[in-house]
């Protein structure tokens, strides 16, 4: 008995350290958590979705190297509450998934690690990024973050219902040129089709509704940030946005109770003819459109945002990887820097969820270019605007914007007042920052 | 010197509660205090800057709307988990196997996280594609839009708060009930009391205690509602389910602003506690009176 419990006891130690030889790699990201259906997954290319992809690419990054434990942490849109939070508590993850806007909150602090070191290690060149790619993730010349990405604002279409509508031209949707010309469609689709023109997630998406606000605004040349400590979106550019869509929501155009999973389900069962969303939905919906059986079938376009004002321009973001500042071995080091060089060759693969690619040799790819709809919407590269760097919080800023833009749509406030809320709140928020 | 060594061995007792007690909650409350009076974000080391917090506190109106909706939801929830929990446990304080199987299944909504309990009700209360929506349908009428209309939102908080929270409310009132002795209600009978007079005159004064103590702990339980209100309506729409724990949660972790979330934090403290209190000399002043 004795000699059966040393056994197991020899079993069990020697197991354990087996273990700890290998270099742990803690990764933290968002885009969703779909174990159920990826989760032992390690064929990419097989992988739809956003969460899909990410995960199996995940997957597949560690069957390729057995020498590294990764463990990952997937934290619900956009998890920046929680990494400041671990951040605060000097826990932080290895990797962590970042939008370009943010970076700079986390680098001026000193929370994040320049990574030019772990891309010299991978052999990436950062010359090789878009220029928008290198310009989310440079903060005062040094870059610090692994570009994913370059993503905005979409129109994703049903295509019957346009037809059904009379709103499609050689086979390709017919957008409007101005707002009098959007309130057209819109009600010409209602009146043939019965169904709203837009699909609009106003409950619980601040990210929706500031959008448009910040993409309108930004057509009209309407400085939204003049300077770092004021925001101005009660201006006529912004009343104008702000009444539009409030118009269209009155007039039953576009809905009004949606959260983001309603809606997406209402564009899926063919419940409306536009769901103004972004570039991460095209995969979904991709797939659905090739199901036969479903309300999308050989139904779905995808368009940029139709210029309605002045210059055609669409508010843009990006995906990063950045690697929070700690204390790191060699190993561990290493470890993050062959986590890029794979993120790296395996960017097509991600582009495939919609997102523009962040590297300039897969966008001008044949293969990139043979996706489907990707020509259509490849003109986001150069009409994309950020908002300026010196706008510090912007996630947070965001989420104010959206709350009380949506309050707007929705005529819960009459627009100058939710305006200029937003106005008051926002800029109250900045005069208190540094 | 035997009562001095003996008082010493009691401390040495108590020590390690002490410590923890000191440790989990007196220190985070006076740092907290501490931080309020700062103007500090979440990494920086912060500059002094007296009442300022509470001054921008008291003219800050999404501050005075969250503060305004969890006393309302507070008012929603309280009186109404408290009468269906007593109702419960009168219905189900019997030894039988149906009642032991409905205990377990009313209790059992309490074990669920927060993030499950707001998932199920979601699928429930979504106007578009949820349970109440499609039977609103089928009627012929439009579905209530529960989680977007300012009026429905707090209400949708409450019912789902009130399922959530009925298992341990009623777990209390049925300790209560069992420690009725039997006697009384057969005093009761023999002065042919009926069953409304049983339970005014029996059944009530006698978990008076039991009463006190579910309406207080609800009370400060809701009072610091988050979960629910971040989960299913985020606070909107337009702040009108932000509760005063979401304000404050987006606040430090959000805008970083750590002081002034530190202040939002000591005033939800302090009403609280005066709730609390209030609530306790109020019920102690009937137990003097003897009523």
């Amino acid at each position: 008995m004795r000699w059966m419990l040393a056994l197991i006891a020899a079993v069990v130690l020697g197991s354990c350290s087996q273990a700890e030889e290998r270099t742990g790699l803690y990764i933290q990201r968002f885009f969703g958590e779909c174990g159920s259906q990826y989760g032992s997954a390690t064929d990419i290319s097989k992988a739809e979705g956003e969460c899909g992809i990410i995960t199996t690419m995940i997957n597949a990054f560690q069957a390729q190297h057995p020498d590294l434990s990764v463990s990952q942490n997937v934290v619900a849109w956009p998890g920046y509450p929680q990494l400041t939070a671990q951040m605060a508590a000097r826990d932080p993850p290895d990797i962590v998934t970042m939008h370009g806007a943010v970076i700079s909150d986390y680098a001026a602090q000193g929370l994040l690690e320049p990574i030019e070191p772990y891309l010299r290690e991978a052999g990436i060149e950062p010359g090789t990024f878009t220029n928008a790619a290198r310009g989310a993730v440079t903060v005062n010349g040094r870059i610090f973050g692994m570009p994913l990405d370059t993503h905005g604002g979409l129109w994703h279409i049903n295509t019957r219902l346009f037809e059904q509508a009379g709103l499609m031209r050689g086979g390709k949707p017919v957008l409007p040129n101005s707002p009098g010309e959007l309130v057209a469609h819109a009600r010409q689709f209602r009146e043939r089709t019965g169904k709203p023109y837009l699909i609009q997630s106003l409950v619980g998406d601040p990210a929706g509704a500031a959008r448009n606000m910040y993409t309108y605004m930004m057509a009209q040349r309407a400085a939204v940030f003049p300077d770092p400590k004021h925001m101005r979106t009660n201006t006529p550019e912004g009343r104008r946005v702000a009444d539009l869509f409030r118009r269209m929501t009155a007039e039953g155009l576009g809905t009004s109770n949606m959260d983001t999973p309603a809606a997406i389900a209402a564009f899926m069962n063919g419940e409306g003819g536009i769901y103004p969303t972004g570039t991460w939905m095209i995969g979904q919906f991709e797939t659905e459109e090739k199901t036969r059986g479903r309300p999308l079938y050989r139904s779905y376009a995808v368009l940029n945002y139709p210029r309605l004002w002045g210059e055609h321009v669409v508010f843009v973001s990006g995906h990063a990887w950045v690697v929070p500042k700690r204390e790191r071995t060699a190993e561990e080091r290493s470890a993050i820097a062959r986590f890029f060089r794979f993120m790296a060759e395996h960017n097509f693969d991600w582009a495939r969820t919609g997102h523009l690619p962040a590297f300039q040799s897969i966008i001008d790819s044949s293969r990139f270019r043979a996706l489907p709809h990707r020509e259509d919407i490849a003109p986001l590269a150069e009409i994309g605007r950020t908002l300026p760097s010196y706008v510090q919080r912007q996630s947070a800023i965001e989420g104010i914007v959206g709350e009380e833009a949506a309050a707007a749509f929705t005529s819960q406030k009459p627009t100058a007042r939710a305006l200029g809320d937003a106005d008051r709140r926002v800029t109250e928020f900045l005069a208190e920052l540094p | 010197m035997r009562a001095a060594a003996r008082r010493w061995d009691g401390l040495l007792f108590v020590a390690p509660f002490l410590l923890l007690y000191c440790t989990i909650l007196i220190y985070p409350l006076l740092k907290g205090i501490w931080l309020s009076l700062h103007r500090v974000d979440l990494f920086g080391q912060g500059t002094l800057v007296g009442f300022d917090n509470y001054a921008r506190l008291i003219g800050d109106p999404t501050f005075g709307q969250s503060l305004i909706n969890t006393f309302l939801v507070t008012l929603m929830v309280v009186p109404v988990l408290t009468v269906l929990a007593l109702a419960l446990a009168l219905a189900l304080n019997r030894a039988t196997r149906d009642a032991a199987i409905f205990r377990g299944i009313f209790f059992s909504s309490s074990v669920l996280s927060v993030t499950i309990v707001t998932l199920i009700f979601r699928f429930i209360l979504a106007p578009d594609a949820g349970l109440l929506g499609e039977i609103w349908q089928g009627l012929g009428w439009e579905p209530l839009p529960f989680l977007s209309h300012p009026d429905l939102t707090l209400p949708a908080l409450a019912i789902t708060t009130i399922w959530w929270s009925l298992g341990l409310p009623m777990m209390l009132f049925l300790a209560g009930l069992q420690q009725i002795p039997e006697d009384m209600y057969e005093a009761a009978a023999l002065d042919n009391a009926g069953k409304w007079t049983t339970f005014w005159r029996v059944t009530l004064p006698s978990i008076r205690r039991t009463l006190i103590l579910v309406v207080m702990l609800q009370t400060a339980a809701q009072l610091q509602m988050f979960g629910q209100a971040q989960l299913l309506t985020a606070g909107g729409p337009s702040g009108a389910s932000r509760t005063t724990v979401l304000f404050l949660f987006e606040v430090a972790f959000g805008r970083w602003e750590l002081g002034y979330a530190s202040a939002a934090a000591e005033i939800l403290f302090l009403i609280i506690l005066g709730v609390t209190l209030t609530q306790y000399w109020l019920t102690g002043r009937d137990r003097e009176s003897g009523r």
